[in-house]
This record gives C-alpha cells, sequence and structure tokens, in this order.
C-alpha cells in the first residue's frame, strides 16, 4: 500500500537528479516545511542515466520516476478497437497540436478516454497503431505538406509520447499537487487536477514556454525540409510552429487547473497572462536568502579594483559580454580583478571558447575561472556583482551579494531590475541596470561605481536595505507554509 | 531553469530507417541459390544414370547389391538425394541467420570477424547435421561398411558446399562460385561416372566427393582470400541467433517445404525399397520433380536482373529520400512508383513462367521422349509444372518481402507452405492415389502463393506506415531500450 503525501511535487529536469537554481530552492522548500510530508514525482529524459544529486530531506516519502516519452508496450488492440480509442483521441490530441486556443476540457477528453482502458494501453496502441499513424498524417496533411515527412513523424511522436507517457504513469496520492514549472509537469498537475480534484499549484521561476521557445528557435534541425527552395508561398505552419504551440497549449491547460498560479517577481507574470493565466489566481512569492548567514559576511574594499560574476559558465550567462566588459574597463583601470565564480564543466565548449577570448584580449592577468567554489570566500572582498545573462529569473547570487552590500550591475531581464531599482518609483537604486549583451553599456556601469565613491557607498546601503526588507527568508517560509496550512485544513 | 524541453537533437540522430536496407539483397541467393543448384545437380545425375535408374513399375523391393536393376547405381543416387535434401533443410536455418550477418558487417564495413564466423558456422552446420548422419549411415541403413563411410563424408561436404557458397554470395563474387560449381560438379559426375563400372557405390560416391572437395577448397580459399583477417574467438553471431530466430525458422521451413513432399512420398505403395540397406525412394516421383523444378531456372534469372536493375533502384531511392527529409506528397509518389515496379515485375515474371510451363506441360511427351524417360512420370511432371508456376512466384514474392525485412511474415507464409505441401501430399498419397500424385505439391504451391501475394501486396500497401513504425529501427530500438526502465521508483 502506498503511503499518501501532504504535498506532491511534480518536477520536470530538475530537482533531485538535476543541480540549479531551481532544486535548491525545491530543496530548501521541503527542509523548511518539515511538518509536512512530500512525494516527488521527477520526469526526466527517456534515456538518461540519474544521479541523485542531494541527499533527500527525511520528510520525502518517495520519489517517482517519470521517464518523459517511456510507457508500456500495452495491448494491440482490435481494428474496432483501435479505432474507437483513436476516434476519440483524435480530436483532443489536434487541439494540443494546433494554434487555436484549447482549455482543459480537451485535457479531460484525453485522460478520461485513457483511463477508461485501465492503463491495458500503451506504446502499441497508442503511437505503433495503424490508426495513430493515420492521425499522424492528418496532421501532417492539415498544416504541414511539404515538410519533411521524417522530421515531422519524430516531432509528432515525440509530442504525443510525451503526452501520453505523462498521462499514463503512476500519479502518487496527496492532498496538494504542486509544480515547479508548466511543461510536461503542467500537464501532469493539470490531470492531477482532472484526477483527484484536489488543490494545485505552480510555482514558476523562469516562464517555461519562454526558455523552450529559446530553445525551438536555435534547433537548426528543424528547418531541414523537402522542398523549401521550391515553394514560394510560406507555409502556414512549420515544425517550430508545432511545438511552440503544443508548449503553449501545456501551459495553457496547467494554468486552467491550477488554483494558485505563483512566480518569484512581476516580470514573469506579464508572460503568465499572455500564455492565458487567469489573474485572480496570480502570486507574487519572491525567493528570500537566509540573511544571517549573509549578515557575517564582512564586505570590505581592497582597493584593489575587484569585480565577480557569479554562475555556470554557460551560453545563457553571456559569459563573453562580461569578459568583453572587462576588457574595455582595463583601458581605465589596468590592475583590474575579474572574477568569473562557477562551475565551468557544463558546457565544455563553451568554457573553451571563453578561455581563448580572454587569451585574444590578453586578459590572462586580470580574468580568473574560480571554478564551484564556497561564494562566501569571494562575497568578502569584490567590490561589484556583475550579470550579463540573457535570460534569468530571480538570481539568488545578487540577493545573496546585496545582502552582503555589494551593489549589483544586471542585464535587464527576470526579477534584475526589480531587485537593482526596487518596485517603486522612488526607490533608491541599488546598482546599475545595463543593456543586454552589450559590453560598453557594462564596461561604463562597473566603472561607474569603482570610481565615484559617493554612488557606490548610496548603492551599497540601498541594496543591502532592500534585501533585508523584501527578500527575507522567512517572508518566503511562511508564505509557503500559509498556502499549504489553508490547503490541508488542519 | 527547470524542464527537460525535447531533447531536441537526440530526436534529429534518431533517423535509422536504413537498417532495412542493411537486410538487403543476399538473402534472394541465400534463398534460392543452393536450392538451385541441388535441382540441377540431381536432374544432370537423373538423365545421365538414365536408364540405370529406373526401375520398373512393378519392382517395389529390391534386394541385393550388383543385381539386374543397378542397384549400386541406385544407391549412389539414393545416398546423394538423401544427402542433398536433408543437409540442405538442416542446414538452411544456420546460413540464412549467417547471412543476415554477413550483410549487416559488410554495410557498416567492418569484415574482420568473417573467417572466425565462417569456421563458427561451419561447426555449427556439423553439429547440426551429426545425429541425422549418424542415425543413416550408422544405425538405420544397412550398407557395407567402406559406403556408410564415405556417405559420411559425402554428407559433411555437401553441408559445407551450402554454406560456402551462401558465404561467397555475400561478396557477390558469383563468378567464383559458378566457376567452382561448374568444375567441381564435372569434375564429381565425371570421375563417378567413369568408376562406375569396376568400383560399384562406394568408387562412384568416392569421384563424387573428389569433385565436392574441390568446390569446398575452391570456395573456402575465395573467403579466405577476400577476408584475410586474424581467426580470433568472436561472439558477435551469437545474439543474432536470438534477434534473427524468424530467419531460422524462414530457412527450415522453406527447404523443408521443398523436400517434404518428396519424403512422404518414398513412402508411396510404388516407392522403391532396397534390400538390405532399407534405403527407400520413389525414383518417377523425384525425377519428375527435379525436372519440373528446371522451368524455374529461366524466370529466376530474370527475376533477379529485374531486382536489380528495376525494383531495387525504387527501393532505394524510397528510403533514400524518406531520410533526405522527403515530403509526404513525395513519399507518396515514390511508394506508388514500387508498387508499380512490383506488380509489372509480377505480370512480366508470370508471362514469362507461365510460358515456360506452357511449353513444358504441352511438350512433355517429346522432352520425356528426347531424355529417354519412363511415360509414367508424365502426369506427375505435368503437375509438377503446374506447381513449379506458383511456386517460382512465391519465391519471388518472399524475396521482395525479405527486402522490406517482413521476417514474420515470410515465416509464416513458409510455415504454411511446409505443412500444406505435408498434409496434401499425404492425404493424395493415401487417399487417392497414383493418378493424383503431384496435387499435393500442386495444390499446396497454389494456396501458398495466394497466402505470400495477400502478404506481399498488403505490406506494399501501407509501405509508409511499416517504413515509419513497424520496420523502423529507431521505434522498435527505442521500445527495447526502455523495457527495461520499468517501475522505477526510489522509496525513502
Amino acid at each position: 500500500m502506498r503511503k499518501h503525501a501532504d504535498v506532491c511535487l511534480i518536477l520536470e529536469g530538475t530537482y533531485p537528479y538535476v543541480t540549479g537554481g531551481v532544486s535548491n530552492w525545491a530543496h530548501e522548500l521541503i527542509q523548511e516545511q518539515n511538518h509536512l510530508s512530500f512525494h516527488l514525482v521527477a520526469i526526466v529524459p527517456q534515456d538518461d542515466k540519474l544521479e541523485m544529486k542531494y541527499t533527500l530531506p527525511g520528510n520525502v516519502q518517495g520519489v517517482t520516476i517519470v521517464r518523459l516519452g517511456h510507457m508500456e508496450d500495452g495491448e494491440k488492440l482490435s481494428p474496432i478497437a483501435a479505432r474507437n480509442l483513436h476516434g476519440s483521441l483524435k480530436e483532443p490530441l489536434s487541439k494540443f497540436m494546433g494554434s487555436e486556443s484549447i482549455n482543459l476540457e480537451e485535457l479531460k477528453k484525453i485522460v478520461n478516454t485513457l483511463r477508461s482502458y485501465h492503463s491495458k494501453i500503451g506504446s502499441e496502441a497508442l503511437l505503433n497503431s495503424r490508426e495513430a499513424w493515420e492521425h499522424c498524417l492528418e496532421i501532417y496533411e492539415s498544416d504541414f505538406d511539404n515538410h519533411s515527412m521524417l522530421d515531422f513523424f519524430w516531432s509528432y511522436r515525440a509530442i504525443a509520447g510525451g503526452m501520453y507517457s505523462m498521462l499514463l504513469a503512476d500519479l502518487p496520492s496527496a492532498d496538494i499537487y504542486h509544480a515547479m514549472s508548466t511543461g510536461y509537469a503542467g500537464l501532469m498537475l493539470a490531470r492531477a487536477k482532472i484526477e483527484t480534484n484536489k488543490p494545485t499549484m505552480i510555482t514558476e521561476h523562469g516562464i517555461y514556454t519562454n526558455e523552450r521557445r529559446i530553445e525551438v528557435i536555435s534547433a537548426d534541425w528543424l528547418e531541414e525540409t523537402a522542398s523549401r527552395a521550391l515553394t514560394i508561398d510560406k507555409q502556414r505552419r512549420d515544425l517550430r510552429d508545432l511545438w511552440i504551440d503544443a508548449i503553449n497549449n501545456f501551459s495553457k491547460v496547467c494554468y486552467e487547473a491550477c488554483d494558485h498560479i505563483i512566480t518569484l517577481f512581476k516580470g514573469n507574470q506579464a508572460y503568465q497572462l499572455e500564455d492565458g493565466a487567469n489573474p485572480s489566481k496570480m502570486a507574487i512569492i519572491p525567493n528570500g536568502v537566509d540573511l544571517s548567514r549573509f549578515e557575517k559576511v564582512s564586505h570590505r574594499r581592497t582597493g584593489h579594483p575587484t569585480i565577480g560574476m557569479i554562475g555556470r559558465v554557460v551560453p545563457v550567462k553571456d559569459v563573453k559580454t562580461y569578459i568583453r566588459a572587462v576588457s574595455l574597463v582595463k583601458q581605465y583601470a589596468p590592475d583590474i580583478k575579474a572574477y568569473i565564480i562557477g562551475p565551468t564543466n557544463e558546457n565544455e565548449i563553451y568554457y573553451e571558447e571563453c578561455v581563448s577570448l580572454v587569451k585574444l584580449m590578453g586578459l590572462e592577468d586580470n580574468i580568473e575561472f574560480t571554478g564551484q567554489v564556497r561564494i562566501e570566500e569571494y562575497l568578502d572582498h569584490i567590490d561589484v556583482l556583475v550579470m550579463t545573462s540573457i535570460s534569468e529569473a530571480q538570481p539568488l547570487v545578487m540577493l545573496e551579494a546585496g545582502a552582503c552590500g555589494i551593489p549589483l550591475i544586471a542585464s535587464d531581464v527576470g526579477a534584475c531590475r526589480e531587485i537593482i531599482q526596487g518596485t517603486q518609483p522612488g526607490d533608491t537604486h541599488g546598482g546599475v541596470v545595463t543593456a543586454l549583451a552589450n559590453p560598453s553599456s557594462t564596461a561604463q556601469a562597473i566603472y561607474k561605481l569603482l570610481n565615484d565613491h559617493d554612488f557606490y557607498e548610496q548603492c551599497s546601503n540601498a541594496i543591502a536595505a532592500r534585501i533585508r526588507q523584501d527578500y527575507n527568508q522567512d517572508i518566503q517560509h511562511n508564505a509557503y507554509r500559509d498556502l499549504y496550512a489553508k490547503h490541508l485544513q488542519r | 531553469m527547470a524542464g527537460i524541453g525535447f531533447e531536441l537533437n537526440r530526436l534529429a540522430q534518431k533517423d535509422n530507417l536504413s537498417g532495412v536496407v542493411a537486410a538487403l539483397f543476399h538473402s534472394a541467393f541465400a534463398t534460392a541459390g543452393p536450392w538451385l543448384f541441388t535441382v540441377i545437380a540431381l536432374a544432370v545425375i537423373t538423365y545421365l544414370y538414365g536408364e540405370g535408374t529406373q526401375v520398373p513399375a512393378d519392382a517395389k523391393i529390391l534386394v541385393g547389391y550388383g543385381t539386374n536393376y543397378n542397384l549400386e547405381l541406385l544407391h549412389f543416387r539414393g545416398i546423394i538425394v538423401y544427402n542433398f535434401s536433408f543437409t540442405l533443410v538442416l542446414s538452411a536455418p544456420i546460413f540464412m541467420v549467417m547471412t543476415r550477418y554477413l550483410a549487416d558487417q559488410i554495410h557498416v564495413k567492418d569484415v574482420t570477424a568473417a573467417p572466425a564466423v565462417l569456421f563458427e558456422t561451419l561447426f555449427l552446420t556439423f553439429l547440426f547435421n551429426l545425429p541425422v548422419g549418424i542415425f543413416f549411415y550408422f544405425i538405420y541403413f544397412d550398407l557395407p561398411l567402406e559406403l556408410r563411410l564415405v556417405a559420411f563424408a559425402n554428407m559433411f561436404l555437401i553441408a559445407s558446399t551450402w554454406l560456402l557458397a551462401v558465404f561467397l554470395t555475400a561478396l557477390k563474387d558469383y563468378v567464383a562460385i559458378t566457376w567452382a560449381f561448374v568444375v567441381g560438379l564435372s569434375l564429381a559426375i565425371a570421375i563417378s561416372y567413369f568408376v562406375a563400372d569396376d568400383y560399384h557405390a562406394t568408387g562412384m560416391l568416392v569421384g563424387f566427393n573428389i569433385g565436392l572437395a574441390v568446390i569446398v577448397f575452391w570456395l573456402s580459399a575465395r573467403i579466405l582470400a577476400e577476408y584475410p583477417y586474424k581467426l580470433t574467438p568472436n561472439f558477435s553471431l551469437k545474439p543474432y541467433f536470438k534477434r534473427y530466430w524468424e530467419l531460422m525458422l524462414i530457412g527450415f521451413f522453406y527447404n523443408g517445404a521443398i523436400w517434404i513432399d518428396k519424403w512422404i512420398m518414398w513412402f508411396a505403395p510404388e516407392a522403391t525399397l532396397l534390400m538390405p540397406s532399407k534405403m527407400r525412394f520413389y525414383p518417377d516421383y523425384d525425377s519428375a520433380m527435379y525436372l519440373a523444378y528446371l522451368a524455374m531456372v529461366p524466370s529466376f534469372a530474370v527475376f533477379v536482373f529485374n531486382v536489380e536493375t528495376q525494383f531495387f533502384n525504387h527501393y532505394r531511392r524510397f528510403y533514400h529520400q524518406i531520410l533526405e527529409h522527403a515530403s509526404l506528397a513525395q513519399i507518396r509518389k515514390l511508394h506508388k512508383r514500387i508498387t508499380l515496379s512490383v506488380t509489372e515485375g509480377t505480370r512480366n515474371l508470370i508471362l514469362i513462367q507461365g510460358a515456360i510451363c506452357m511449353v513444358a506441360i504441352l511438350l512433355a511427351p517429346q522432352i520425356f521422349e528426347a531424355l529417354n524417360i519412363f511415360f509414367l512420370q508424365l502426369g506427375m511432371f505435368r503437375l509438377g509444372v503446374l506447381g513449379v508456376f506458383f511456386h517460382a512466384l512465391l519465391l519471388f514474392g518472399t524475396i521482395i518481402l525479405q527486402y522490406f525485412d517482413c521476417r514474420k511474415s515470410i515465416m509464416w507464409v513458409y510455415a504454411y507452405f511446409f505443412f500444406s505441401n505435408a498434409i496434401f501430399t499425404l492425404i493424395v498419397m493415401l487417399f487417392y492415389g497414383f493418378q493424383w500424385y503431384g496435387y499435393g505439391y500442386f495444390m499446396s504451391s497454389l494456396t501458398s502463393f495466394i497466402l505470400g501475394a495477400i502478404v506481399l501486396f498488403n505490406h506494399l500497401r501501407e509501405l509508409q506506415y511499416h517504413s515509419f513504425i513497424t520496420n523502423n529501427n529507431s521505434v522498435k530500438s527505442h521500445i527495447e531500450t526502455t523495457a527495461t526502465k520499468r517501475h522505477e521508483e526510489v522509496w525513502h
């Protein structure tokens, strides 16, 4: 007999098998709410070897691993049964792959159809049957003829297979279902709502649809089409649209099924609204920092210009812009010291590129890759924290550095502007917001903070005060404690 | 950042449709080659020794050696027929799988294991044939010791010949095979013919063995020259027997189907029993059938030519274009061309095979007279020719199915061919009698052909579905790799 948990966390591609901001957040949430029991649903890629990256807290009852796209072979249905099955799946499934608006009813139809087969069906009936193939052709012919059949076939299979794998997987029994993202996790959450009608909530850090859109747009292979060169008029849709529409539709049904749509900062809410979230369900719960930990760090300026960026060395952090900015500042401050603090092994190729760029610009004496370290060792002596990311949610490192009184420079993404400038018009700035992927904008900000002593002090005080007031970890933990309590009715 | 995305890059690399293309051509020769060779060899022997091997219809049991009916010659021919038939059926399961293995190795351009695999499969073939050889030549048949030994050796020489010939077809070295067989077989028949009078069955068989040995050494020398790699123990073949078990059954059923009616007919009331050796056969039926099979040879040549020039080009383009990101409309066009080339090919073969069979049936009396064959066989020959008509079409159809890697379907069709031939022949022999001999094979090949045609045209009709899903290794391997991952759950 399976244990019943208070909260079921639905995690896609993150905790406890992947490290990162969201994972740390989830780990902390579970530890803080130690009066509750948790069950984790970890949605992971089909073929990945899994390695637990965290020690699970004692109040985690279990982890259900759901492999994206994987399901049992199941029974082969008779032609009549298969036609019935796909007869009822066809229409809602098409809508999930279509560009027109969708609602939870469509998912309900799929969930109920699948349930009526009592988990006897799997990939044989759902993906490998003639009827599934015919449905694939039907969608292809409605919007995609002229595109590569093979690429469409795999996209169709991946989307439909991903959906089915979420809907057929074991759903742990719990009182509250809480997802960390939309997408497949969101789909699972919506299914939980349909099947159990229990309270559901989502905490979005980054906006899933945005992140996936970037991925889809940069996927070159989706471009390979058969006779593109021969067609004069643009197709109504292409494979990128198919993926983007499907992902948007996952979000839509997820938002509709959610009782609480939470995010970390105001900027994200605009996207959520755009993706169909109901404003009355929306709330902001910012992340907080453990003030006691960072108040202990005694920050002092060494008199030697020192800056740091904290983050993994990966393209999304745009480390190259940081390096170029350092090179510009060096013209006026030849002895500048710039750290790049964070693991370098996640994207080796990118890391190598960054190292070459440092050499090319003659910055070997100025820039240091520290690798993964305890950040407190650096927070006590860097003058400014510089972030050049092209995408962020609400970077914890900015809150942590800010708590130490380190002025912040960050590109205008995610919650960076809110953190630096405050949410009210009259708030004192705690640093400088720069243009995206713009080395000279970043360099100017660095130069100003390093050389304008009064401005530096003003920023340092303002950011320390703001973090203490708005980003105290206790606020965050209490908010979730209250939210859970409300639904658990204890 | 949470979220898996959808592993876009990995998706792009999954396109494995080419797995089908590796199955390929050699299967045609593996299926038909050895058997055609048998037919030709036996037909030649029958013709050469025509008078000596004909047994008067009233003589059912012949006793002793060296009597009027030239019992030595009958024993010689009997042993060769037994060895040809049983080794073919027992070796086919192995060489069918071996062919597939070699095709795959050649496809990935790594044939270093080939010599090792040759000896492994030879060993396996011997192992398969051993019990039957021991049973016939050391338990069941009562023969002089020297004849037992030579017959036993003959069995393994013939088994080796099958395997080596099939192995060499993988290299497409048809010229070497043809020359080896022409020279070896001529030598075999010539020696046995000239020593017949002085050395009897044993001497003839020794002569025949010398000719076979020439073939065996010729072919092995070719293979070892083509694959000059070190002989190291190799286990890469082993999984193939598990993965392609259908091929083993295909080899067994198909070659079994060819022989089962003869084996049964050897027990017909009109069949001959040699005593005291206890060897039995039915020379009239056997000869009529061998002669009928010859009608297949010209159309087989046409078929091979057709496949290489017409069908294979369309076939290759179909899969190639899918991988080259063709649109559905383009794929459909190519699909139509494949279907058209198969239907046109079928039509042509029906015409050619039909014409040959018609001529054979009408001119049968003249042919029989020219070759000095008993007219008693005329009815059986004509039914045999009718059976061959459908048998040929069935063979061609299943070879096309092999291109599409429909192993299961082929297996069922041949299983039907095997069992129906056995059952129909048995019924005819037990309940209908002499006038009906040959009907069993004819009915069996007719119905098997209908079954095969239905399977082939059904597959062709749904070729796109099968290419993308049921025959797609990427879809299949995905199922295989994930099958082990069920019910992962971590409990705290």
